[in-house]
């Protein structure tokens, strides 16, 4: 399958780590400790999908390969 | 200023604290509070450097902080006083790396913005509820009525507790809220409230670790079998739970309330669209006089910034209150206005401690806001003598009397 496309927002993104913790082969943190997506196919869906939703402000996008939207629901 | 340079608790420090906290965020923005023995930092670039630079700053101040009380109190009460600080360095904010993350990784899944969406049409209900008790009266407390007692039955709700005991639950919030008092005598309640907290909680830990249900002690309970919680740890964060969603909550309605009010151009806003706006009103709400106006980390390095030394141990308190008007991350500060898009305010401060319960409190900013603004649009001040309680932490009124006839 090809890679999701994963966008973070850094007017939320407050650095708290959940993504970064949960799959950090996806996220990474850089100089200012927000998040940046280094490699989307790092990790199964399921598991980009979770961190999205454990993001505490919502700060995370993740639309499939063909541009629909997974993450935020509506 | 007629009061000492350094006196946090001066009476015009409490009532204003944008002036004075603002003053040193432009001249002195890493500030030797020597009185209080203490770093102050007010700019919004300094603050978000400090939070997310958790291997610096550590969050475990409560413990190590070995300062009398202040303001002070009962000298027959320090007892109770460490008691009190044995208890709240088991609390989830206190912690630091590596355990913090897997106390947080325990908890966090249960607060997710999708998790608390869920909650809203409970917490219409409830607003509801509240508001249709005073509607026919023409005026409430904002306090009394609606602000104080709304958290505390969404939050005995996410633990599950039963309706009938609500009400007892209500009377060991009230005392919980003792924490943030200035009254001498003030850690009899608070200790009173605490105690009574873990009586309550303990058994029903017990059960639910037995009998998982689908509410927030479960949650603790299957930390605690993960080996991740102590049992006192369970018992304190659900305790303090009931704490750190109330006060702060609390103070998010009616701070927000009086900003509205305060700025009748943009009630009116608010109530020609009180669907639409409910949520930019919130955060806006949240930043312009937020909650909390500041809280506290201790350098565990030597630092420099500004050209000073933070030394390993310096106790910091970081001011939301000023980086929040900061011109440097928000153009025209002081203006409250309800348009403004993003607002990366730091009212629930940010890293890896940034508030669990933010999006429960969003929710329920959003659902009053929403709710006062489509009931009484004819709302207005009822005193112009507000007081606000004599805390460094929290940006508390003592009430808030309004009028809709
Ligand atoms: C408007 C309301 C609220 C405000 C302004 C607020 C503010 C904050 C702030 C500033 C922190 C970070 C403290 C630090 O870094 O030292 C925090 C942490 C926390 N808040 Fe809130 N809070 C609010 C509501 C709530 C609610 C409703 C709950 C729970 C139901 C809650 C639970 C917590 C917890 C458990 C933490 C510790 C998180 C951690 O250490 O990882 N808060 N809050
Ligand atoms: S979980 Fe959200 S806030 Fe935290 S680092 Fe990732 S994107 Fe940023």
């Amino acid at each position: 399958m090809d890679a999701p496309r994963i966008t973070v927002d850094h007017t939320r993104c407050v650095g708290n780590a959940q993504c970064v913790t949960l799959a950090p082969a996806v996220f990474r943190h850089n100089e200012a400790v927000q998040s940046e997506v280094v490699d989307p196919s790092a990790a199964p869906l399921e598991l980009i999908l979770k961190a999205a939703r454990f993001c505490p402000t919502s700060a995370i996008r993740v639309e499939s390969a063909s541009g629909a939207v997974l993450f935020p629901a509506s | 200023m007629t009061h000492d340079q350094d006196d946090l608790f001066a009476p015009d420090v409490i009532a204003d604290p944008y002036r004075y906290f603002g003053q040193l965020r432009e001249t002195d923005p890493l500030h030797w509070n020597a009185r209080s023995q203490l770093w102050i930092v007010t700019r919004y670039d300094d603050l978000i450097w400090l939070v997310r630079h958790h291997e610096l700053f550590s969050s475990a101040v409560i413990g190590s902080d070995q300062r009398p009380p202040y303001p002070p109190i009962d000298p027959e009460d320090r007892g109770l006083f460490d008691e009190v600080r044995h208890f709240r360095s088991d609390q989830l904010v206190e912690q630091d790396r590596p355990h913090h993350t897997v106390m947080r990784g325990a908890v966090h899944e249960y607060f997710t913005p999708t998790a608390m969406e869920e909650w809203r049409p409970f917490v219409r209900a409830a607003v509801g509820e509240l508001l249709d008790a005073v509607q026919p009266t023409g005026w409430m407390d904002v306090l009394q009525a609606l602000a104080a007692p709304l958290p505390v039955r969404i939050i005995t709700r996410m633990m599950g507790v039963p309706n009938e005991d609500r009400e007892y639950l209500r009377e060991l919030a009230d005392k919980l809220l003792y924490i943030n008092r200035g009254e001498p005598y003030r850690m009899k309640p608070l200790m009173e409230g605490i105690r009574a907290m873990i009586a309550y909680v303990e058994p029903r830990v017990a059960t639910r670790a037995a009998h998982p249900e689908d509410d927030f002690i479960s949650v603790l309970a299957g930390a605690e079998q993960a080996g991740i919680f102590t049992r006192h740890q369970v018992l304190v964060n659900t305790a303090l739970l009931l704490f750190a969603g109330h006060e702060t909550t609390m103070n998010l309605i009616c701070n927000g309330t009086l900003a509205l009010l305060r700025h009748p151009d943009q009630w009116a806003a608010l109530c020609a669209d009180p669907e639409g706006l409910a949520r930019l009103a919130t955060e806006e709400c949240l930043r312009y006089d937020p909650p909390v106006k500041s809280t506290q980390r201790i350098a565990v390095a030597d630092v420099e910034r500004h050209g000073k030394l933070i030394k390993r141990g310096d106790r910091i308190r970081w001011f939301m209150a000023a980086a929040n008007r900061d011109p440097r991350a928000f153009s025209d500060p002081d203006r409250f206005d309800l348009s403004r898009s993003p607002n990366p305010h730091v009212s629930f401060g940010s890293g890896i401690h940034y508030c669990l319960g933010a999006t429960l409190a969003r929710v329920e900013g959003q659902e009053v806001f929403r709710a006062l603004a489509e009931r009484f649009p004819k709302m207005r001040l009822a005193s112009e003598d507000l007081e606000y309680q004599p805390s460094i932490q929290f940006r508390s009124l003592k009430s808030l009397p309004v009028t809709w006839t």
